[in-house]
This record gives structure tokens, C-alpha cells and sequence, in this order.
């Protein structure tokens, strides 16, 4: 009977299941809705129209692949605030990439309509909101979450929100007065405030990449922690993804290959957006060695290499000396939402 | 697409300016800039403006000459100053053409070090672009003044390629087709001048395809009589200098008058519009810099007070130069001499 005991605690732990929310406007799709005419031109769209931002659809199809491979429950998830009229487009747009999902959720944009709450029709945080905490009752409570979302609406306010829920850090109270100081729809406020009750907490985002399709400086997501990522192409999360274990090097490659081939990327913008990423933190230096020596081979490095300027052992040595003092990297703190709500209200 | 070294740590505002001239440019244009410097500061810059870093690299070295070092004494202690690793990096190939807004004598200095002169050419020459009137519709609103300090004194033969270089230059950057090339002289008469001046004169005539005008004086720099003016480095420097002074006395003027009296106040300012457009077209951040011509290697030098504007500009002056193969123009020009 000890025995029996001994050898079921020592079995092995099955892997954590883990879920992908992905944005569709901007962060999926490359949504022209800059002005009136692109913006009624959408609903027409057939789905061989509608354009994937750059090496997206490989990367999601490369996440589930990755995770299956390695025995992980993997779920799907695509939340978007473009009204469901248009989701057959949609629907078969993924279809035509080869993107499996398990979800798609779309804004009843005409129930605003209906009511005459115009406001409600741009207003996204409240809907993005309750529908990913409706969603997260709805998978296994110790699923690893990932967020994917962009910098033209407010994803690095929803998805910090949503994570900082899940894991406990906020309260209802609290919940109430953000969400009321970005000024959502009090049924919203209501709504979610429901959904966190009796919610069972747990730190399960680990983090969030956000697409700068808007060029947004990097320093503006500070506030956010280093949870969030914020990326300038599909390449740069691809490598953090190795970094973090949910892609292999093959997988990173073929999203390389598609910007290359597809995007006229060069072996030189993708080394630049490696080092780029590097530099700014978010990407470990030996996992981007580790993606330079897989990709080389594959002619998706530039060949050749500049010489440093000194030895790296000298141009540490003199770093002390004439350098600025390294930032050290410090861990994250809560983060204050209602200052995080005004400054951010302030550079939209 | 072409690759720019910029010394990132050259000139009065830099990194700063320098590092959003170069953020900018890289969302601008398909330029690959490789900033030289030190990385973590320049990082820093750019993480708090909107760039594409799919267009820049940085090269980190920690030294850096400052505007008022000695460049001969700064150039032989800093081996690894910012400006002779860019200029290094242009030489083993790794980008086509140098941007630099640094001390000026160390930019020299370092383009000496490493950058061959073109076979043929005798001396480099420093050329730079001044706004003046002008004569005729197309006719560029800028002038390119050579030498303005690389050289002090010159022979005629000297002089004479930098007529063949800065026609070369004018040709293919401000795309005139036969631009008009003079010789800075105090007579228009071809006498006029000392034995230097009329050698070189005489044999400016002779050259076939290039639209030599003839002598033109200190009054008619300003008019659009010349589009390329030659004259020794010593020369050159005393008008630059003169014109950017001047410009400052005019300002200072128009500042006075207005607190003199309010009927000149109120003058000046239905004027406003009209200055705007006087300073648009003067103002120096909109031509980026002046080139090194008579190198293997394009060199771009900036004004030391350099702003970002300046420095996206020139970046794009000498993308378009590497592009349109300004060096080798100048090159086929000097063997046909």
C-alpha cells in the first residue's frame, strides 16, 4: 500500500495546460480602419482581402504545434471588438491560414447602436474585459495564459487588468473604481465585478506581448512591468517565445522564413530586431545566440559579422569606467492603476 | 539599400539629437543606419521615441572626442573614439557612407586615417550649402561653396578637381543637370586674381561638359549666378563664417527694432510669415550637412549644432549619394582630367 502511495507521488506532473488570447483588429489582422472609406470598406472584405500582420499566422500555428508536441493542453483564443456581421470573413480568413482556435468572440456593436450609447461603440476595455474573465472560468485553473494584443486601443490596460485579476492582486472595490475612472459602461463595471467574485486566483499570466504597430516608444509600457513585452514584429516575439519555451528553434525560423519571403524582410532588419530586443531586455542573450546559430546556416542571418570595437573582455573593463551605470533590472511592483489610468488616458 | 555609419556621440546635442535624428530616418526611409557609441545611452534615447529597429544597429564603443578637444592630440590618445570606429567600420566595408556632426578637425583627421582620396585626386575638399537667390525656375535654392577648411592654401590643378568634384556632387544630389561652376575671385576678369586664379582660369575653360561660368565676386554669392563656387580652404572658411554671422545680425537687429519702437514691432510681425519662410529656407537642419568630396568613401559632416531634423536629413543626403554613386561620379570626372 506505501509502495502504491510512494510510486503515484512520484509519477510525473502532466504539463501545464496552456492558453493563447490573441487581439484580431491590428494585432491579427492589419485592419485598415484609419479612415471612413477603409473603415466601411471592412464588412465588404472577402477573407482572401483581409491581410495577417507578418509572420502572426505561423507564429500561432508554431505556438499550438510546439505545445502539443510536448504533451500541453492548448487552447486558442481570439477576442475582437469588431462587430460579429463580419465574423464569417473572419472566421474563414483563419480558416485560410491554418489557424485552429477554440474561441472567437466579437462586440455586439449593435446593441450600442440600438441604444443610442455611441460612446460604447469605441469604448473597449469594459467588453474586452468581462469576455476574457467569462473565458478564463472556462479553462482549466492552472492554465498558462499568454496575451497577445497591440498598441492602437487599450490591450496593455485590459490585459495587465486581467492578469492582475486572475492572480488576486485586485480587488472588486478597487476593480469598480478603475474601471469606472476609465469610464466603462456601469452594467459593464457590474459585470465584471461579478465575474471576479468567487473567482479562484492564480498567478496564471505569464505575460503579454504587445504588436507596435503604432511605432509607440517603448518607455510608454514602463508602468506595466516586465510582464509586458512590447514587440516590434512577429520575429522579436517569436524569439522571446523560444526564450520562454513555447516555440522551438524551427519554429522561430519558419516565422523568420515568412517575413523574409513574404514581407521583404532581410537577414540584416531581422539581426537588428534581435539585437533590438536584446537590448531592451526582453530577450536573454544566449537564446539569441542560440536563434543567430540556428538561423544562420538558413542564410536568415547576415553572414558577416563586424568586428567589436575592443575585445569584449576590454569593452567591459572600460564600460566601468566610461560607460553610464548599467540600469539594474528591478522586480515589478504592483501596479498603481488609478495613476496608470490617467497617464494613459493622457498619451492616447 | 544603403548602410550610414553615424557617430552618435559627435556634436553639440548629441547623443540625444543624433539618436532621434537616426529614429527618425529609420521610419522615414528603408536607410540602414549603424550608430557608433555607447549602447546603453543611445538604447535608452531610443526607447523613449517611436523607431523601427529593423533599421538600426549600434556598434558600442565608450570613447568619445569632444567639440572642444584638440583633434590631433584626441584622434592619436582615443583610438576608439566614436568617430574613427565609424569612420573604420565605412573603410572594412560595413557601411557605405559616414554622418558625422563631431569636432570637425577630428572628423577630418579620421577620414584621413582611414579613407583613401580617389585616384587622382590631389586633396580632399570640404564643401558646404548655403541659401541664396535665385536666377532661373529649378534652379536649387542652395549653393555649394568648396573648400570651406580642409585645405588652407591651393594650386590651380587643386582647384581645379574641386570644380570637377563639386560639379559631380551638384549633378547627381541636387540633380541639376549642367550646374554652374565659378571661381571665387575679387574680379570677374579673367586676369584678376594672382597666378593660381588665372591658371586655374585657363584651364577650368578647357574642360568640356562642365558649365564654367567664369570668375563671380564676394557680392554675387548671394544672387543664383553660381550654383558650384571654388576657392581655397582658407577662403572658403572667412565667407562661411561671414554668412552664418551675418544671419545672426540680422536677427539681432530685427529683435532690437521690435523693442525700439511698437510701429517697428508691429512692422515685424505682419512680416512674420514672411521671415518663417526666410528662416525655412536658411535653416541650416534642412540640407543635414556638407559633404567630404574627393574620398573613396562619402562622408557627410553635419553642423555641430546638429538637431534631429539635421541629422534625418543628412542621413537621407547621403543615402541619395551613396545611391546615386557620387564617388564614382567624381572618380570618372578626375581620370578624364
Amino acid at each position: 500500500m506505501s509502495a502504491m502511495r510512494r510510486n503515484k507521488s512520484r509519477a510525473p506532473k502532466p504539463p501545464r495546460p496552456v492558453v493563447y488570447r490573441w487581439d484580431l483588429d491590428k494585432t491579427y489582422l492589419r485592419s485598415d480602419f484609419d479612415s471612413l472609406r477603409e473603415l466601411v470598406r471592412i464588412p465588404f472584405e472577402k477573407p482572401e482581402d483581409k491581410v495577417a500582420v507578418p509572420g502572426v499566422a505561423p507564429l500561432i500555428r508554431n505556438l499550438r504545434k510546439t505545445a502539443t508536441d510536448r504533451g500541453r493542453t492548448v487552447r486558442v483564443f481570439f477576442i475582437s471588438a469588431s462587430p460579429p456581421q463580419i465574423s464569417k470573413a473572419i472566421k474563414e480568413k483563419l480558416t485560410l491560414d491554418g489557424i485552429e482556435y477554440d474561441g472567437i468572440v466579437f462586440k455586439n456593436q449593435l446593441h450600442y447602436l440600438v441604444r443610442g450609447k455611441f460612446r460604447g461603440l469605441r469604448e473597449q476595455v469594459g467588453f474586452k474585459l468581462t469576455e476574457l474573465l467569462k473565458s478564463h472560468r472556462d479553462v482549466p485553473a492552472d492554465s498558462e495564459e499568454l496575451l497577445f494584443g497591440d498598441d492602437w486601443e487599450s490591450d496593455p490596460l485590459i490585459y495587465s487588468l486581467y492578469a492582475d485579476i486572475v492572480a488576486g492582486r485586485i480587488q472588486n472595490e478597487e476593480l469598480g473604481q478603475v474601471l469606472r475612472a476609465i469610464g466603462v459602461d456601469p452594467p459593464l463595471v457590474v459585470a465584471a465585478q461579478d465575474l471576479c467574485t468567487d473567482m479562484q486566483c492564480s498567478d496564471v499570466v505569464a505575460k503579454i506581448f504587445i504588436n507596435l504597430e503604432r511605432r509607440t516608444p517603448p518607455t510608454n509600457f514602463r508602468s506595466f512591468g516586465t510582464r509586458l513585452v512590447p514587440a516590434f514584429n512577429y520575429f522579436q516575439t517569436a524569439a522571446c517565445l523560444y526564450d520562454s519555451g513555447h516555440l522551438t528553434l524551427d519554429a522561430v525560423a519558419e516565422v523568420a522564413t515568412s517575413l523574409v519571403t513574404g514581407s521583404s524582410y532581410t537577414p540584416l532588419r531581422l539581426a537588428n530586431s534581435l539585437a533590438d530586443i536584446v537590448r531592451r531586455g526582453h530577450l536573454r542573450e544566449p537564446s539569441a545566440a542560440a536563434v543567430r546559430h540556428h538561423l544562420s546556416p538558413l542564410g536568415l542571418m547576415p553572414q558577416r559579422q563586424r568586428p567589436a570595437a575592443q575585445p569584449p573582455w576590454w569593452q567591459r573593463v572600460l564600460s566601468w569606467f566610461t560607460s553610464t551605470p548599467e540600469e539594474q533590472p528591478v522586480a515589478d511592483q504592483a501596479i498603481d492603476y488609478q495613476a496608470l489610468v490617467t497617464q494613459w488616458r493622457v498619451t492616447r | 539599400m544603403p548602410t550610414i555609419a553615424i557617430d552618435a556621440m559627435g556634436g553639440d546635442f548629441a547623443p540625444e539629437e543624433i539618436v532621434k535624428g537616426v529614429a527618425h530616418a529609420s521610419l522615414e526611409t528603408e536607410i540602414e543606419s549603424l550608430l557608433v557609441g555607447d549602447e546603453r545611452q543611445i538604447q535608452a534615447i531610443l526607447d523613449g521615441v517611436a523607431y523601427n529597429p529593423e533599421h538600426i544597429s549600434i556598434h558600442h564603443t565608450g570613447e568619445v572626442i569632444g567639440m572642444a578637444e584638440d583633434p590631433k592630440a584626441a584622434v592619436r590618445h582615443k583610438r576608439h573614439a566614436s568617430i574613427l570606429v565609424a569612420a573604420r567600420l565605412v573603410a572594412e566595408g560595413h557601411a557605405d557612407a559616414l554622418v558625422t556632426a563631431g569636432n570637425t578637425g577630428a572628423a577630418v583627421l579620421a577620414c584621413a586615417q582611414y579613407f583613401k582620396t580617389i585616384r587622382g585626386v590631389r586633396k580632399a575638399a570640404l564643401a558646404s550649402v548655403y541659401p541664396r537667390q535665385t536666377e532661373y525656375p529649378g534652379q536649387d535654392q542652395l549653393a555649394l561653396l568648396l573648400d570651406v577648411g580642409a585645405t588652407i592654401r591651393c594650386d590651380a590643378t587643386e582647384l581645379v578637381q574641386f570644380a570637377l568634384m563639386g560639379n559631380a556632387y551638384a549633378r547627381k544630389i541636387s540633380k541639376v543637370a549642367s550646374p554652374r561652376v565659378a571661381l571665387l575671385n575679387m574680379g570677374t576678369e579673367d586676369t584678376k586674381g594672382g597666378d593660381v586664379l588665372v591658371h586655374a582660369h585657363r584651364q577650368l575653360k578647357t574642360i568640356t561638359g562642365m558649365n564654367f561660368v567664369g570668375n563671380i565676386e564676394g557680392n554675387d554669392l548671394a544672387k543664383g549666378k553660381a550654383d558650384v563656387i571654388v576657392c581655397e580652404g582658407l577662403l572658403g572658411n572667412v565667407v562661411l563664417k561671414l554668412l552664418e554671422g551675418l544671419a545672426e545680425v540680422v536677427v539681432d537687429l530685427a529683435g532690437t527694432a521690435a523693442r525700439e519702437h511698437w510701429r517697428w514691432k508691429l512692422g515685424l510681425m505682419m512680416l512674420a510669415s514672411g521671415f518663417g519662410r526666410l528662416r525655412d529656407l536658411t535653416d541650416y537642419s534642412a540640407y543635414g550637412g556638407a559633404p567630404i568630396l574627393g574620398l573613396q568613401n562619402l562622408v557627410i559632416k553635419s553642423h555641430g549644432r546638429s538637431n534631429a531634423r539635421a541629422i534625418k536629413n543628412a542621413i537621407k543626403v547621403a543615402g541619395k549619394g551613396v545611391r546615386d554613386g557620387v564617388t564614382q561620379e567624381i572618380s570618372s570626372a578626375i581620370e578624364q582630367l
